[in-house]
């Protein structure tokens, strides 16, 4: 029997998800770790920028081969730049630019409230439920169930499902950190998925600060240049 | 393969941190430490193992004085360095590329500056940039008709780096809300003097060429010019766009004023004829739900040879060749020599193409390894290229490719008269 709703208003709780987990205007280092049922392990490390509800702009600093290399989204186009390549191509959000279980939306995330609508909340105790709705059919997953602390109104789960609500991902929020700023977030995100039995992707965050940028920034032509900004 | 194993067993010894398992995770804060320079590149070892096609008309025109049997090898080691440093607005960017090969030929060596220049950037709007640079214009994958200020590249390995000219240009950026979200300029000068981009066409001229680009209702859209005197006044302009998540479509169309084509016809009289050319391409990018991406694309090439151009010069070669053979007298070859390199020698010299590459990124679970296929097809003659490769970067900065490319047609057809019937080629790329 399905839980009955709340009296809540869903998007205005997801809109609070998104400014704890971060300003609308940052900067912030990732690292992304690869981790293969053997235990060994591949590193990636990124810089990545966002501008209000549609721009966001990442570039990989290591390991060597891939440094330089950086992608862009500018509300639903998304492009990639390799720098031996030398020019922007257009790629969707569901590619992965690094292999594993993280695709290109996890790395270009934009706010939630930009990509859902909340369908439904659910009382789960100590948690909110949401129940999320892709707002288009370019979104990279259709559904997602987002667990809420009710004390601190961060995620602490979310599941990534398709249409027809198959789990494709889940992801683990851990390890809440002060950035500074009034920034209070988790640090580290676990990632796993049924689709890579025995695989573990995990997110390190660092140096998550509020920054203002140019909208030219977010431009095809400015990609080449991001190195510039750090 | 005991060279992939040697280097698998150096990998573990020397690197041992890219194995490594069951540390607790970890972000040092020097990693991302920004200085002021920055230095990297990689270091590549290539074999290529080769049959010849010695019924061709390429073998007979290039292996005419010299029998190296069926099949033959080569071997290459590259180094590409690329360094920067920057201070305030200013940065400096150079990339070196040096490459050694051994081969049936002997030694040779060659060392480029690939793009060395420096760029200043007031602004995040304005950029300005003067030295030896790579501008890749156009959308195309394969083939880009509008890379006017660009050398071209080889659809073969598309993604190889490129020597660049040395121009001065510059980009201004606006952004925008609305249907109109972004503009750019790109205005480039291109000197071409005796010992200034004398490989880029005419000297003695200053060249311009400029690019605008505008995302429009969510399409790349560039115009793009190039005149000056070095090549003949040439206009372009292409797009791309996601029609829906997963289906990208792009496309070029190049027109080339006064063109001037060099041709010789089966008895060795050489021919010149100017005319305007179109050039265009129409392609598409497909990502499939299992992970498949498929490349497609249509290339017409307005500068090309048409059936009986081609078939002539490779008949001139078989008669050149003949002539060889009875007196020793190597005079008409030498002629047939001369007019490869920028015509008949061009990549894809002919009128249409198709390129269809197919690519599964980490099939049965197998992290990093991508499998692909690519084919290559001349429409005119219905002689193609198909060439399988596996690509594994399993191990952090190392990237093995084995690649072999089989080629087919009739006598008299593009790829049918390539020196070679089959190649296969094993890469190994460590990245510093």
């Amino acid at each position: 029997m399905a839980a009955p709703a709340y009296a809540i208003d869903g998007n205005q709780l997801l809109e609070q998800v998104d400014r704890n987990l971060n300003p609308e205007s940052y900067e912030s280092y990732k690292k992304l770790i690869n981790i293969e049922p053997d235990g060994s392990k591949k590193e990636f490390v990124l810089f990545t920028v966002k501008k209000g509800k549609d721009k966001v702009a990442a570039m990989f600093i290591s390991p060597a081969s891939e440094k330089g290399r950086s992608t862009l989204r500018l509300d639903e186009n998304m492009w990639l730049y390799i720098p031996n390549v030398g020019k922007p191509i257009r790629i969707t959000s569901l590619q992965s630019v690094v292999g594993g279980v993280f695709n290109n939306s996890d790395l270009l995330r934009l706010d939630y409230t930009s990509e859902y609508d909340v369908e439904k909340v659910e009382d789960k105790g100590s948690e909110h439920l949401l129940h999320l709705k892709a707002k288009t059919k370019s979104v990279a997953y259709d559904k997602l169930k987002m667990w809420v602390n009710k004390d601190n109104l961060l995620p602490s789960k979310i599941e990534s499902l398709t249409e027809a609500s198959m789990l494709i991902k889940t992801l683990y929020f851990k390890e809440i950190k002060d950035f500074g700023g009034g920034i209070v977030r988790p640090s580290v995100i676990e990632t796993d998925s049924p689709l890579y039995k025995g695989y573990k992707s995990v997110m390190i965050f660092a140096k998550v600060k509020e920054q203002t940028f140019n909208d030219e920034v977010f431009t095809l032509t400015f990609m080449p240049k991001m190195e510039s900004l750090r | 393969m005991r060279l992939l194993l040697l280097l698998s067993a150096l990998t573990l010894i020397f690197f041992p941190q890219f194995v490594s398992s069951e540390d607790e995770y970890s972000f040092d804060l020097d990693e991302i430490e920004k200085k002021p320079y920055s230095f990297g590149g990689y270091i590549e070892a290539r074999s290529v193992f080769f049959g010849f096609d010695r019924d061709a008309a390429l073998y007979k025109l290039k292996m005419f004085n010299r029998d190296e049997g069926k099949t033959a090898e080569e071997y290459n080691a590259a180094l590409q360095l690329d360094g920067s440093y920057e201070k305030g607005m200013a940065r400096f960017y150079m990339k070196i590329n040096a490459d050694i090969q051994q081969s049936y030929t002997g030694w040779s060596d060659n060392t480029s500056i690939f793009e060395g220049y420096l760029s200043l950037k007031p602004s995040h709007s304005i950029s300005i940039e003067a030295g030896k640079k790579t501008l890749k214009w156009g959308k195309g994958y394969a083939w880009t008709p509008v890379a006017f200020v660009d050398r071209t590249k080889n659809p073969d390995d598309p993604d190889l780096a490129l020597e660049g000219f040395t121009v001065l240009s510059a980009d201004y950026i606006r952004s925008y809300s609305g249907a109109l979200k972004t503009v750019s300029l790109t205005p480039v000068l291109i000197p071409v003097y005796d010992d200034l981009n004398e490989d880029f066409g005419e000297a003695n001229h200053l060249n311009f060429a400029g690019k605008l680009y505008l995302l429009l209702y969510d399409t790349d859209i560039d115009f793009m010019v190039l005149t000056g005197g070095s090549k003949s006044t040439r206009y372009g302009f292409d797009f791309s766009r996601n029609i829906s998540p997963n289906l990208e479509i792009h496309g070029e169309f190049a027109f080339i004023n006064n063109f001037e084509k060099k041709f010789i016809n089966s008895s060795g009289e050489l021919f010149k004829r100017k005319f305007n050319a179109k050039s265009y391409l129409l392609g598409t990018r497909y990502l499939t739900v299992h992970d498949m991406t498929i490349i497609f694309e249509y290339y017409h090439n307005g500068t090309g040879y048409t059936d009986d151009e081609i078939e002539d010069y490779f008949s001139f070669i078989d008669s050149s060749h003949k002539t060889f053979t009875a007196t020793g007298n190597k005079t008409l070859l030498q002629k047939a020599l001369n007019l490869m390199e920028g015509n008949y020698g061009r990549v894809n010299p002919m009128r249409d193409y198709l390129y269809v590459r197919v690519s599964q990124k980490e099939p049965f679970e197998i992290l990093y390894f991508t499998p692909s296929v690519t084919g290559i097809i001349n429409l005119n003659d219905d002689s193609f290229s198909l060439s399988p490769e596996l690509l594994y970067t399993g191990i952090t900065n190392l990237e093995m490719r084995l690649k072999t490319s089989f080629l087919t047609g009739q006598r008299n057809s593009e790829y049918g008269e390539k020196l070679n019937d089959y190649r296969a080629e094993l890469r190994v790329r460590y990245y510093f």
